[in-house]
């Protein structure tokens, strides 16, 4: 359709102006996959002699079943060149394993609500098929796998991509069929993960490629390289994205803003700050402090608290002084707020108002709902 | 791994979250929501024989 006047203006714009110009750009989030350009990174940036189960960067674990080697993951800046991204995702392998038993998995994943997912229309007649795109380096060439696993109806399918250069940044898209059967809930629950498959047992890989939606345990990762063979392996991704339909469309990048507060949904923290207040509240007893925490974001669910210790970490500050105090959870109820409970070696007066200060770079209190 | 779990009460003395002690030492305190994983983690440790809850009361 051509517009031909807007307001008082007559102007003619070509229907082809219209797709490629004004709509080119424009931010829908028909991206599933949160902080897939790795730019958030609240717990930290480099994490050593992961043996099990991290969170790398936002949103992004990697996951291991058994023992698929030792790893140092993170974020990392080596990024492939001219295409807007900052960050990406690294798994470094420190110490080999070359022969996985049977039942070892090895992944990078990202979890996904069912209340996110509806429109796929999953396990209904109409439902959609989906497509996975994302830019993939490592040393070691060869089969990769990308998988949907669908948690609510154990179901899964699979696509391999190949890594064709060693030290390459390639673009890669698979498409995963549309799945009539097994609706997703409409719930916050973990119903759908995007897993890279980076190693597996014969038990995930000793049958044939399951490309459609399949039960079948031995079909899940059938060529899959192992990744944890040698320590000088490593493997980046970012610029993940998974979409509705069966091809990829451009990166949709998200404001930074955006990006943590959908990430702040399943974890958010306070750290690395000093002289940050994170809590506001009074003196219920001489050496008990109880204080009111507000959630940056409603969070996914009601998080677990931790806060960790150490000399002056954290004081509790009244009109009477201020006193170290040690952290722990008094009301965890609900997804916008808790209370905490700090407790003072030495009396202040009770009744008093007051903060809560964290006074050291070491310092972190963490809420996590993730999935 | 988790090293020992205890009941924790609030200010009105209900049972309101878990304190979990891992063998490396981290604390979490973890609510009663069977929508955090950490709770479906409580959940099935405590199914195993063996393991038992502190309960010290409010």
């Amino acid at each position: 359709m051509a517009i031909t006047r807007i307001g008082n203006i007559a102007s003619t714009i070509p229907d082809d102006s219209i797709q490629n110009a004004k709509f080119s750009n424009i931010v829908n989030f028909k991206n599933i996959i949160i902080n897939g350009d790795m730019n958030i990174a609240q717990r930290g940036t480099s994490f050593t002699g992961q043996t099990s189960a991290n969170y790398i960067v936002d949103r992004f674990t990697q996951t291991i079943n058994g023992a698929m080697g030792t790893w140092t993951n993170g974020q990392s800046t080596e990024v492939p060149t001219g295409q807007g991204f900052a960050n990406s995702l690294i798994m470094d392998c420190t110490t080999a394993d070359a022969s996985p038993a049977a039942s070892d998995i090895l992944w990078v994943q990202q979890r996904i609500e069912g209340q996110n997912l509806q429109y796929l229309k999953k396990g209904t007649a109409n439902a959609e098929s989906t497509t996975a795109s994302f830019w993939v380096r490592s040393n070691k060439t060869g089969t990769y796998i990308a998988e949907l696993e669908d948690r609510d109806n154990s179901r899964y399918v699979s696509q391999s991509y190949t890594i064709s250069s060693a030290d390459t940044w390639e673009k890669k898209t698979v498409t995963f069929p549309a799945d009539t059967s097994g609706a997703f809930g409409n719930d916050n629950g973990d119903s759908l993960r995007l897993n890279f498959w980076l190693g597996a047992g014969t038990d995930w890989s000793s049958g044939t490629l399951g490309t459609t939606w399949h039960t079948t345990a031995a079909n899940r990762a059938v060529g899959q390289v192992n990744l944890a063979d040698s320590t000088a392996n490593d493997w980046y991704v970012t610029g993940v994205q998974l979409e509705a339909g069966t091809s990829a469309s451009d990166f949709e990048f998200l404001p930074y803003d955006v990006n943590l507060a959908r990430c702040q949904r399943y974890f958010q923290t306070f750290r690395g700050g000093v002289d940050i207040d994170i809590a506001n509240g009074g003196m219920g007893a001489t050496t008990s402090f109880v204080g009111l925490v507000s959630y940056l974001v409603e969070m996914r669910a009601t998080p677990t608290f931790t806060a960790n210790s150490g000399t002056d970490y954290f004081r509790v500050y009244t009109t009477a002084g201020s006193n170290p105090v040690t952290i722990a959870a008094n009301n965890l109820t609900g997804t916008r707020t808790m209370t905490l409970n700090a407790t003072t070696p030495s009396s202040l007066t009770a009744g008093q108002a007051g903060t809560i200060r964290c006074l050291s770079a070491s310092a972190t209190v963490d809420f996590s709902s993730e999935l | 791994m988790i090293n020992t779990i205890e009941k924790k009460y609030n200010l009105e003395n209900t049972f309101n979250n878990y304190k979990v002690t891992y063998d490396n030492g981290t604390i979490k305190f973890v609510p009663l929501d069977e929508a955090n994983t950490d709770y479906q983690a409580i959940q099935e440790w405590s199914a195993i024989e063996g393991n038992n809850i502190i309960d010290n009361g409010a």
